[in-house]
Order: structure tokens, then C-alpha cells, then sequence
């Protein structure tokens, strides 16, 4: 009986899983394993077949061949609910729980023997092992506020505490540190860990190398639905740029090497900008061909500033002007007028039409190019498979909805957009925000190709070598004003993050 | 490069002859059979039915709520509805009546109808587009505005101008095709038309699919949705006259069936609340189901109390298996 080379310790087991969508591969005889007690990180690109991978062993998937065995049992596929019988608890980064109650009420929801009170809900008591479940994983939250209020990165805490109230054997979770700054990520971390310590295995899924490194007891690397290889801590000690190399399939230099982009006049400029009678006037210029990075932290008013000169948030005061004219937007619609793009954070949620096709998406701002009144179909076609072809993006049709590609495509879809209409000024919100290390060097290469044709970029960004490497020259904001303004040669981490807290 | 390569593949890959095809959707599929289904049903059971005089007859039946759906079908692409637009017809139609009774004459009437169904379409967007309320309620309230009106302008009584006004809703071109039928074709072409090959029909179905990315894409989402409910008025304005027209006589209430009828059909075509979503070419089948249904059920003697819990039950299997199909997709 081949159960009975089950080892003690091994809680779940993968042989030869495979799943095929029409047109994609997107797991081919994939074989995995977790241990009673150890984190093990799943890394690979977007669309290497992780997301595929935890949905099957969440239910939410039935692949087409493989088994999954767990226990004593073998499974061909798991429903939502033997999921959840069997201990396994997903947690995705996109999880949705019920915004207006408290945090303490959206961890127990559905747990029924948490209060002894048969029908209402006995308050005090969940507030009570809401607590302790927190405290024992080390971490500090309000359990008794109302979920909406909570930060995002305390929201992703409930979500994890409500998988482990339902007691798991397997945690999977999907990119949980999504929602935090670089210096909380360690909390997440430490938290990871002690789970992981009280006998949970952890399957462990995120971008981030160096935080996968730190956390991963063992690591396996997915590339296009292939396993590569498996590293244990045991044996040997993670490289990342080994790691990187496995999940790209080819050697890479994980700090961009930028081509000179030669430089023009100054062009663009933001006058006296005020988005509250009681912030400090914002000015800054941007030359033809230059790409200027703007540091800050998250919540120091960047997003807004963006959205502001963009004219999609009322400014209290100020002017835009683009070679020397004055193009002040009070709307989107005269911003995108004047040659001007935003392209934004969250492009799933205000950059993409989800449910379209990506040829479609493409055309969204530039549709005067196709058509006067109606429009010219095949033209469409094929002016958006030009722009499927150079900026090398991944989908099996021009007609497939963009829900379906990966992040790093989607981030290309939005960028085809703007390019399609023809820009001037890019005004880009952490361009590589959730996308794998490949599609970032080339949304890189893309952003110097652009700055090198001419335009200029406003390049907002959270990640370091991102805004080294790429940037000729960074103003850092702090508090909704310009702490500091960095040329091409002063540009350094240190120099960044002093302007982080300080004042000019 | 090669991954370039890759792409162009995939991309002629699909380019096949059925791909002309891709507007008759998994929904539409569903529907066509299900018409074939009680076609074959109906025709056993009473050989009148499968006639070429009785096919005139069901398209002429639905012309009416044919050409609200189309205006439903808009909204509700462009994320809206619009709940009001059946006591709108009735509304405009008994004002027409009133105008013709009294005896404004006829170009009068006309132009009212269609002057005030644009300014009523006008009001519903610019309300729903300016306060961001959701349509739902809106159009709920003016609903009752409009029925209100129609009891005030008919007194309550019903009016009938017999033999006035007859070429839109009873006409026979060629003593043969009805003129409401063409008009059907006509706006459920151009509403075709609108939503699939012109700029306006699909800045329409992003606004309907995210509003907020339209936004920031620079389309003028407010006169979008100001203009689609003013056009969607207009139309109505034309729907009170073949209505009025076909029957020679109103009363207040006359439309009152008629926009949920009209959203009934969209939802049955594969049309979504969530907007961006769904076909007109669905919508269009959607209608014809509910029309052959009730000729059916009428030819075959089923009262037409219990057609009513028919349509009723058909509406929740139409949403059931839609979803059934959207979930599975995913």
C-alpha cells in the first residue's frame, strides 16, 4: 500500500496534479508536499500556476488529473466544504469579510461554539477569544472595532485570525503582507512563524524574495505550471537570486539597469498646488524625456497629490501648466484632453474594465482613433494586436476578458491604454505593485523606451531600487508637501528616507 | 522573441470562422432551444400554432414591450434601469389621447409625446447621474409620479380615440407585416447597432462595467448616462404612440406591466444588474420567449392566471441557470 509511506509528520501530499483551462496549462504534473509545522513558500511569476494550485486545494478548482492525498485519504478533488472539513483555511488576498461589524464578530462568524448562548451573541466572550487568539500569535489589534475602520494591515490580520479560529492543519496564504508597509512586513513574518509553531503547516505564497528567504522553511518554484525545484532550509541556504533565476528560467539582475534616456527642457509643471487651504503649496517641474520618481510613504499624500493634478480630486488651489500653456484640469476628462494619463495603484479596481475583452480595453481612452461615430472593428483588432505584440502581452485572444490575465499583464493592458491614446505626461501609481519580477524589468524597459520617445513620467513608488534605478531625479513627500529633491547623483536610500519624517 | 511568436499564435489561433458567430453566446443558446422547445410542444398540442399568420401575430404581440426592453436593455448595460418607463408610456399615451379628443389634432399630439418622453427620459438621468442615488429607487419614485399624473390627466377613466390614429400599432403593409413589427426591427436593430459598432455604445458598456475606470479614463460619465435615459425617453414617447395606436383606447394604468416586463426580458437574455454585461441580441430573444410563451399558453387554453406564475417561474430559471453558467466559468 503506498499509504503506508506516509510519513507521521507529512499532513498533505500532491502527486501529479494537472490543470488545463482552454488555451492554458495552467499546472502539468505537479507534485507537493507539507510537514506538520513548517512554513513552505510556493514562488513563481504570475501565471506559473500558484493561484491555480491553492484554489484547488481550497475547493475552489477540480484539476484534471493527479491526486491530492491528505491523512489516510486520497482525494481526485476537494469541494469548498471537504476543504474546510479536512483543516485546510485559505486566506487570499482579496477576501472580502463584512465591513460593518466588529473585527472580533467577522473572526467567529460561523464558529457556533464559541458562546454558550444559543441564539444572540454573547459579546464579552468573543471579545475574549478574539484576544487571546491575537495575543497568541503575537499580534495587537483592536478586536472590538468595526472591521472597515480597521488599517488595511489589521484587516489582513482578522482575515488570518478568522482562518485559524476555524483551527486548521493547513494555512495557505495568498501574498499576506499585500497590505503592508516594508518595515511591518517583519510582523507578519514573526507572526508566520509562531503559527507555524503551534503544529500548522503553512503553505506561504508572496512576491517578495528577500521576505519569502526570511520565512520559508522550505521553498518550491513554479515556473508555467512546471515545478523547478524544491529548496530546504536544511540542506542549503536560499539564494535569492538563485530563486529569481529558477522563476524566470534565465540569470537576472534584480536592480534594473536603465539605457540613458536623453533629456529635454522643462515641459511640465505644477504650480502652487493646495489639495486643504492648511498644506503647503506644492511646486515641481518635469522635463521632456525625464522620469521623475516621487518617494514618500504610504498615506503621505502622494496618491492624492496624483489624483489631484490629474483632476480627479478637487484641489483647493493650484495650476498645471504644459509647455508654458496652461492646462489646469478641474476633470479626468480635460486632463486626458491635454495629453496627460494616470495610470493608477489599484488597476483592477479604477483602471480596467474587468469584464472586457483586452482589445477593448486597449481602445477604452483612445476610441477617436477607430472611428468617428462608429467604430471600425477590424481596425480595432488590428491596431490592439500591434500593442499586444509590443508590449509583449500574455493572453490567448484579443477578445479574452482581462479578468483573466495575470497582474503583470493586466499592469501591460493599462499601459496599452494610455499608449493607444497617445500621452504626453504619465503619471504613474507603483507601477509594479503586485506583479512578478519579469514583468517589472519589463514595465521598467517600457517606462525608459516611453521617457526616451520623448515623454515624461511621474513615476509614484514605494520600492527602493524601483526609484533608484529608474528615476533621474526623485522629490520626496511627507505630510502632503515636497520634503526634499533629489538630482540624478544624489539619489541613494538613505538620502530618501531622510526625507521620509523631516521637513525641508 | 519567441514568446512573440508565442502570442501571434495564439491570437490567429482564434481567429476562426465561428468567432463570427461569438455574439450568440452559452445564454442565447440556452434560449433558442428553449424557444424551439415549447414551439415543438405547442405545435403538437394545437396544429394552429406553427402557421406563418400566428408567428405575424406573437411579433406583433411583443412589439410593443419589444421595443421597452430595448431601452431597458441600454440602461441596464450602462449600469442603470429604469423602472418608470412603463406608466411612462401610459402617461404619454393618455395625454396623446386627451390631445386628440379634445381636438389639438394629431401633429400636436405627436410631438408632445415625444418632446415630453425626452424631457421625462431627461429628468430620470439627470437626477440618478447627479445625486448617485441607485436607479432602483429613482425611477421606484417617479413611477408613482408618472402613474399619479396619468390618473390626474384621464381622470381615471379610460379614453378611447377608435379610428383616429391607427397607421403605427394596426396597419398592415401589403395588408400582410404589420408596421409595429418593422418598427420593432428597426429599434432593436439600431439599439444593436448602438451598443456593438458606435464609440457612444461603448463608453456606455465600460461606464456600465466600472464606472469608477471610466472616470478616470476621461469618458463624461454624467452625460453618458444623462443622454442614454434621455434617449431611452424619446423612445418611449414613440413606444405610447404605436401603443395608443393598437389599442384605440387608454386608460392610466395601460403601462403599468410593462417595465418590469421589460426587465424580465433583458434578464432573461443574459443581461446583468451589474451592468457592462449581456447582449441586445439576448434581450431580443428574451422577448420573443415571454411572447411565444403567452401565445402559446394561450393557444393551448392555459388561463391566463396561471400564465402569470409561469412567467414568474421562468424569470427565476432564467437567472438561476445564467448564474449557474457564470459560476461554472469561473
Amino acid at each position: 500500500m503506498e499509504n503506508k509511506i506516509f510519513e507521521a509528520n507529512k499532513i498533505l501530499e500532491t502527486r501529479n496534479i494537472t490543470k488545463e483551462f482552454p488555451g492554458v496549462k495552467a499546472l502539468v504534473n505537479f507534485n507537493f508536499d507539507l510537514y506538520k509545522g513548517e512554513v513552505h513558500a510556493l514562488i513563481g511569476e504570475n501565471g506559473a500556476g500558484k493561484s491555480t494550485f491553492i484554489k484547488i486545494l481550497s475547493g475552489a478548482f477540480a484539476p484534471n488529473r493527479g491526486e491530492i492525498v491528505l491523512g489516510n485519504e486520497k482525494y481526485h478533488y476537494f469541494t469548498p466544504n471537504t476543504a474546510r472539513r479536512l483543516g485546510i483555511q485559505t486566506v487570499y488576498q482579496e477576501d472580502i469579510l463584512v465591513p460593518p461589524i466588529t473585527a472580533a464578530e467577522n473572526i467567529f462568524l460561523g464558529v457556533e461554539e464559541i458562546s454558550e448562548k444559543k441564539f444572540f451573541i454573547g459579546y464579552m466572550q468573543i471579545f475574549k477569544k478574539a484576544e487571546e487568539l491575537a495575543k497568541n500569535i503575537g499580534i495587537n489589534i483592536r478586536v472590538d472595532e468595526i472591521y472597515e475602520k480597521l488599517s488595511p494591515s489589521d484587516q489582513q490580520f482578522v482575515k488570518i485570525l478568522k482562518a485559524l479560529a476555524q483551527r486548521p492543519k493547513i494555512l495557505i496564504l495568498d501574498e499576506p503582507t499585500q497590505a503592508f508597509n516594508k518595515n511591518d512586513i517583519g510582523l507578519v513574518i514573526e507572526m508566520v512563524k509562531r503559527i507555524s509553531k503551534e503544529g500548522v503547516g503553512v503553505i506561504y505564497i508572496a512576491h517578495d524574495l528577500d521576505e519569502i528567504v526570511e520565512v520559508a522553511d522550505r521553498i518550491t518554484v513554479l515556473r508555467d505550471g512546471k515545478k523547478i525545484k524544491t529548496h530546504d532550509r536544511k540542506v542549503e541556504s536560499f539564494k535569492t537570486d538563485v530563486l529569481a533565476n529558477e522563476m524566470i528560467g534565465r540569470p537576472v539582475d534584480l536592480f534594473y539597469k536603465k539605457k540613458e534616456n536623453p533629456i529635454g527642457d522643462y515641459v511640465f509643471e505644477v504650480r502652487n498646488l493646495k489639495l486643504k487651504p492648511n498644506h503647503k503649496p506644492i511646486n515641481f517641474k518635469v522635463k521632456e524625456g525625464e522620469i521623475l520618481g516621487v518617494a514618500g510613504l504610504k498615506g503621505a499624500g502622494r496618491s492624492e497629490i496624483a489624483r489631484a493634478i490629474f483632476g480627479a480630486l478637487k484641489k483647493h488651489e493650484g495650476m498645471i501648466f504644459y509647455k508654458g500653456k496652461n492646462i489646469t484640469p478641474t476633470n479626468p476628462i480635460q486632463a486626458v484632453k491635454s495629453g496627460m494619463a494616470l495610470l493608477t495603484e489599484n488597476k483592477q479596481i479604477d483602471g480596467l474594465f474587468m469584464g472586457m475583452p483586452v482589445c477593448q480595453n486597449i481602445t477604452m481612452v483612445g476610441l477617436d482613433k477607430i472611428g468617428k461615430l462608429f467604430i471600425n472593428l477590424t481596425k480595432e483588432k488590428k491596431l490592439s494586436a500591434e500593442y499586444v505584440k509590443r508590449l509583449n502581452i500574455k493572453t490567448p485572444s484579443l477578445d479574452k476578458e482581462v479578468k483573466f490575465l495575470s497582474g503583470g499583464n493586466q499592469q501591460k493592458v493599462v499601459i496599452a491604454k494610455w499608449l493607444f491614446k497617445g500621452v504626453n505626461i504619465l503619471i504613474v501609481d507603483e507601477p509594479t505593485h503586485g506583479i512578478d519580477v519579469n514583468a517589472k524589468t519589463e514595465v521598467y524597459e517600457l517606462f525608459t523606451e516611453l521617457a526616451t520617445s520623448g515623454k515624461s513620467i511621474i513615476m509614484i513608488s514605494s520600492e527602493m531600487p524601483e526609484l533608484i534605478s529608474l528615476s533621474d531625479r526623485v522629490i520626496v513627500i511627507n505630510n502632503f508637501e515636497i520634503t526634499k529633491e533629489l538630482a540624478k547623483d544624489e539619489i541613494s536610500e538613505a538620502n530618501i528616507l531622510s526625507g521620509f519624517i523631516g521637513r525641508k | 522573441m519567441s514568446n512573440n511568436n508565442e502570442i501571434n499564435k495564439n491570437v490567429s489561433k482564434k481567429e476562426s470562422p465561428l468567432k463570427k458567430l461569438s455574439f450568440l453566446n452559452n445564454q442565447i443558446v440556452y434560449l433558442i432551444i428553449v424557444i424551439i422547445f415549447i414551439c415543438v410542444i405547442a405545435s403538437l398540442l394545437n396544429p394552429k400554432f406553427f402557421t406563418f399568420k400566428n408567428f405575424l401575430n406573437i411579433m406583433q404581440q411583443i412589439s410593443i414591450l419589444g421595443i421597452l426592453t430595448m431601452c431597458m436593455s441600454l440602461l441596464m448595460i450602462s449600469g442603470g434601469l429604469d423602472i418608470s418607463i412603463g406608466n411612462m408610456t401610459g402617461l404619454l399615451a393618455i395625454i396623446f389621447a386627451r390631445l386628440v379628443l379634445t381636438g389639438k389634432g394629431i401633429v400636436l399630439g405627436v410631438t408632445v409625446a415625444f418632446v415630453l418622453g425626452t424631457i421625462l427620459g431627461f429628468i430620470n438621468g439627470f437626477i440618478i447621474a447627479k445625486s448617485k442615488v441607485t436607479p432602483l429607487i429613482i425611477t421606484l419614485g417617479m413611477d408613482y409620479v408618472f402613474l399619479g399624473f396619468a390618473l390626474i390627466v384621464g381622470g381615471g377613466r379610460p379614453h378611447a380615440i377608435t379610428g383616429q390614429f391607427e397607421f403605427l400599432g394596426q396597419y398592415r403593409i401589403g395588408g400582410v407585416v404589420p408596421v409595429s413589427i418593422i418598427l420593432f426591427f428597426i429599434i432593436f436593430l439600431f439599439a444593436f447597432s448602438l451598443r456593438k459598432y458606435t464609440k457612444y455604445g461603448r463608453r456606455l458598456n465600460a461606464i456600465g462595467g466600472n464606472p469608477q475606470a471610466a472616470f478616470l479614463s476621461g469618458i463624461n460619465v454624467d452625460w453618458h448616462i444623462i443622454s442614454i435615459y434621455t434617449l431611452s425617453g424619446f423612445i418611449v414617447g414613440f413606444t405610447s404612440l404605436i401603443l395608443i395606436s393598437r389599442l384605440g383606447m387608454v386608460q392610466a394604468d395601460v403601462g403599468s406591466n410593462f417595465a418590469l416586463q421589460a426587465l424580465a426580458a433583458s434578464i432573461i437574455g443574459g443581461i446583468t444588474f451589474e451592468g457592462g454585461r449581456g447582449s441586445i441580441v439576448g434581450a431580443f430573444f428574451g422577448v420573443l420567449l415571454l411572447g411565444i410563451l403567452n401565445n402559446s399558453l394561450n393557444i393551448i387554453g392555459v388561463s391566463s392566471f396561471v400564465q402569470t406564475i409561469v412567467l414568474g417561474a421562468i424569470i427565476v430559471a432564467a437567472t438561476v441557470i445564467s448564474n449557474i453558467g457564470k459560476m461554472r466559468r469561473q
